[in-house]
């Protein structure tokens, strides 16, 4: 490597600073102080409008570790990270890898269409599908009876049992598309004298698959990993426009729980307490993935 | 060169900061200040569906002539958007002067209890409203000065428009059957299995949204217990349970439908405006809801429907869930308090009644007794019904109003209840276990 200095020619570094100013004075106000309001009101018992504010401590937190809903909620987030996360992946992998190595025609249209799903807004996507799993007149009942099926054509968002994963599915239709795209991207670079070696040597598709492709869309699938294991985490838009948590408890999330708590409860220091909780946990596994990431590329080099 | 894109990115970062935070211009800073005693009232309620809001329009024309100066300034938002606007807006010195806010403890009592709403005790005397409404509806709309006890002590708000839930019927299924309205609740079930051997949906229902589960589930409550048991549930008073055997057969009467299949094919995964425009459309023979669906079942479909309340116990008498729509409150902070007030009266008015009840939806007030509104009609079954429960004092309550957490348990627990993964002494137990709670916390 060449040897790296700090100094640029010509201009002292600290000018640089000033071109971040701007955006460094809109990150501050509008996101870094939000957040820091939110964990001190989640110390405080608090309706989020009248002058009563008062210190309570852990309290809220303490109620929190304790409050079965709140254990129900994250369980049901993690059930997500599997629909939201790795389902895609494999998915957006294995399209990736159809679409890449040869030449498909109209290869343009089904990069733009499998994609269109990540550009639509979450509450239009959850309108759609809940009149897609409506019992009565939505298309997939329609369908399961018109093809015979009629003991699958069940009442999805009001089961017991299939409400969660049937919510759990539209975030795969959603996720698995910008999974395929980051991972279609990444094969570019990855060079195909590989392929050829490992043909040469005898390796079918899917041992060049697991042995070239994945390794070297390491840091892409870290990406896809992070971002929608994050949106898993914070889903709250589609459970509200689909099943508002029930039926029962079966599709509460913690997004969900913060909303009640903060807007039809009125308690703001609760609220703030599942979000700081919650965004700890997102730190957390994001940190998580990328430590093991690096590793693995250590490993690697 | 240096000292420009220095001064260029502060300017840059002042600007973007400034338009920022700017206050978005709204339509009270583009009138003209109060020259010639020009008043602006800021006027928020929540009527936003076409027909009820062409009434507030005319309504504010009519109290604008009538008070040459004023200007009524009005904002318009869905309920669910002015619930969570609102307590902030009441706070701000320059928010409304007058605001829909909706009754129970999470909204009323907490704006009660921040000090933020108008006692309108004075205005009471006043206008002499008590000859408007019964101290029955008052009670919906007062709160003790603490907001802690609900049904006594200040009012906080007036009521425009009166609900009450019952049974829509399509006309036209039970011409063609030749079903009679039933009278007693046992004609009332007969018939449902007798529409269900028919075929046709008894009762279109769907229970994804979750709310309209509390009225199916209330409505067969009110038909056994006692009106001083609603009432001391609802207020929080007297100590009473939720877990009694009453409570514990309409939880049972209410599986048992959903079990025998009288309501909507995949209730469950229906939510209530898709089962109303399927009940419209002719599929289903009757809905349990509130009078509000009667503006929209009047227009628009070849069917006919009439109301009909939910019928008692045979040799017994039942209430029925009703109640006042969500009241217009004054401001504590407001300059314009007699102003104010005196808009709250226009809303009360012989006239307001007449346009609402033009509009379909039943009038909290009296009609005047010229009036010239159709009642031959579904509008006219809907009157009936809530004037019947006012003669016989039969006007019960929203339970969800009981406690800050009483809305979300009923919908969790009765999801459970109609889904039949818990029985109706769970049901009971598990709603009681939030009520006694919420009976503590009040206490301590």
């Amino acid at each position: 490597m060449a040897h790296v200095t700090n100094k640029y020619p010509g201009e002292s570094r600290w000018k640089g600073l000033w071109y971040l100013l701007p955006t460094l004075l809109v990150y501050l106000l509008f996101t870094f102080l939000p957040i820091l309001e939110t964990i001190r009101s989640s110390f405080y018992q608090w309706d989020g409008f009248s002058q009563n504010r008062t210190w309570i401590g852990l309290a809220n937190y303490v109620e929190l570790f304790t409050d079965p809903k709140f254990h129900n909620a994250l369980r049901n987030n993690l059930v997500f990270v599997i629909f939201f996360s790795i389902i895609p992946i494999l998915i957006g992998l294995f399209l990736a890898s159809l679409l890449s190595r040869r030449a498909i025609p109209g290869f343009a249209f089904f990069r733009t269409a499998l994609f269109l799903p990540q550009v639509i807004s979450m509450v239009v996507v959850g309108v759609i599908w809940r009149w897609m799993f409506n019992p009565t007149f939505g298309p997939i009942n329609l369908f399961l009876r018109q093809i015979g099926l009629d003991v699958f054509a069940i009442s999805w968002l009001g089961d017991f049992t299939w409400a969660l994963p049937a919510v759990g599915s539209i975030g795969t239709w959603v996720q698995y598309g910008f999974c395929m795209v980051l991972f279609l991207a990444g094969m570019q670079h990855i060079n195909e004298e590989y392929y050829e070696a490992a043909s040469l040597d005898g390796a079918n598709a899917f041992q060049q698959f697991i042995h070239i492709t994945v390794p070297g869309l390491r840091s892409e699938i870290t990406v896809a990993l992070v971002t929608t294991i994050i949106a898993a985490l914070r889903v709250f838009d589609l459970v509200y426009t689909t099943t508002r948590g029930g039926p029962g408890e079966s599709t509460m999330v913690t997004g969900f729980l913060i909303y009640r708590a903060a807007f039809t409860n009125n308690r703001i220091g609760y609220a703030a307490a599942i979000a700081t909780i919650l965004t700890l946990i997102i730190l957390i596994i994001s940190l998580f993935i990328r430590h093991f990431q690096q590793q693995g590329s250590e490993e690697s080099a | 060169m240096k000292k420009r894109s220095i001064f260029l990115s502060i300017s840059l970062a002042l600007m973007i900061l400034l338009s920022a935070c700017a206050k978005p211009a709204s339509p009270a800073d583009q009138t003209p200040a109060a020259n010639t005693g020009e008043q602006v009232l800021l006027v928020w309620d929540q009527f936003y569906r076409d027909e009820e809001s062409k009434v507030m329009e005319t309504l504010n024309a009519e109290f604008e002539a009538a008070h040459p100066g004023v200007k009524i300034q009005r904002e318009v938002k869905v309920l669910a958007d002015l619930q969570t606007t609102v307590k902030l807006a009441l706070a701000n010195a320059d928010g409304p002067d007058v605001a829909q806010v909706n009754q129970g403890r999470n909204d009323m009592g907490a704006l009660v209890e921040a000090g933020l709403l108008l006692p309108l005790n004075p205005y009471l005397e006043k206008y002499n409203w008590s000859s408007v409404f019964s101290t029955s509806v008052a009670s919906r709309n007062s709160f003790t000065e603490d907001g802690k006890t609900f049904g006594t002590g200040n009012l906080y708000g007036v009521s425009p428009t009166a609900e009450v839930v019952g049974v829509f019927y399509n006309k036209d299924i039970f011409k063609k059957n030749r079903w009679d309205v039933p009278t007693t609740f046992e004609d009332f079930e007969a018939l449902l299995a007798k529409i269900k051997t028919e075929g046709i949906t008894p009762i279109s229902f769907g229970s994804l949204d979750g709310w309209n589960a509390i009225h199916e589930y209330s409505a067969i409550q009110h038909l056994l217990v006692s009106l001083d048991y609603i009432n001391n549930l609802t207020y929080g008073v007297n100590n009473v349970s939720f877990d009694i055997p009453e409570n514990r057969q309409a939880a049972q009467i209410l599986q048992d439908w959903a079990k025998a299949g009288y309501f909507t094919e995949g209730f469950p995964g229906i939510g209530y405006d898709d089962c109303n425009n399927l009940f419209k459309a002719g599929n289903g023979a009757m809905t349990i809801t509130g009078s509000w669906l009667a503006p929209e079942l009047m227009v628009g479909t070849d069917q006919e429907f009439g109301f009909f309340l939910l019928p008692p116990f045979a040799g017994k008498t039942g209430l029925a869930i009703g109640g006042v729509g969500i009241p217009f409150a004054i401001r504590k902070t407001t300059e314009k308090q007699d102003l104010a007030a005196e808009y709250l009266n226009w809303m009360i008015s012989p006239r307001a009644a007449e346009l609402w009840a033009e509009a379909g939806m039943l009038p909290a007030m009296a009609l005047p007794e010229d009036s010239k509104v159709d009642t031959n009609n579904l509008f006219g079954d809907t009157l009936n019904a809530w004037n019947a429960i006012n003669k016989e004092n039969a006007v019960g309550h929203y339970i969800d109003w009981a406690t800050p957490t009483f809305y979300d348990t009923l919908v969790a627990e009765l999801q459970k209840l109609l889904g039949g993964i818990s029985t109706p002494a769970n049901f009971t137990e598990a709603v009681e276990a939030d009520y006694k709670a919420y009976l503590q916390s009040k206490s301590e």
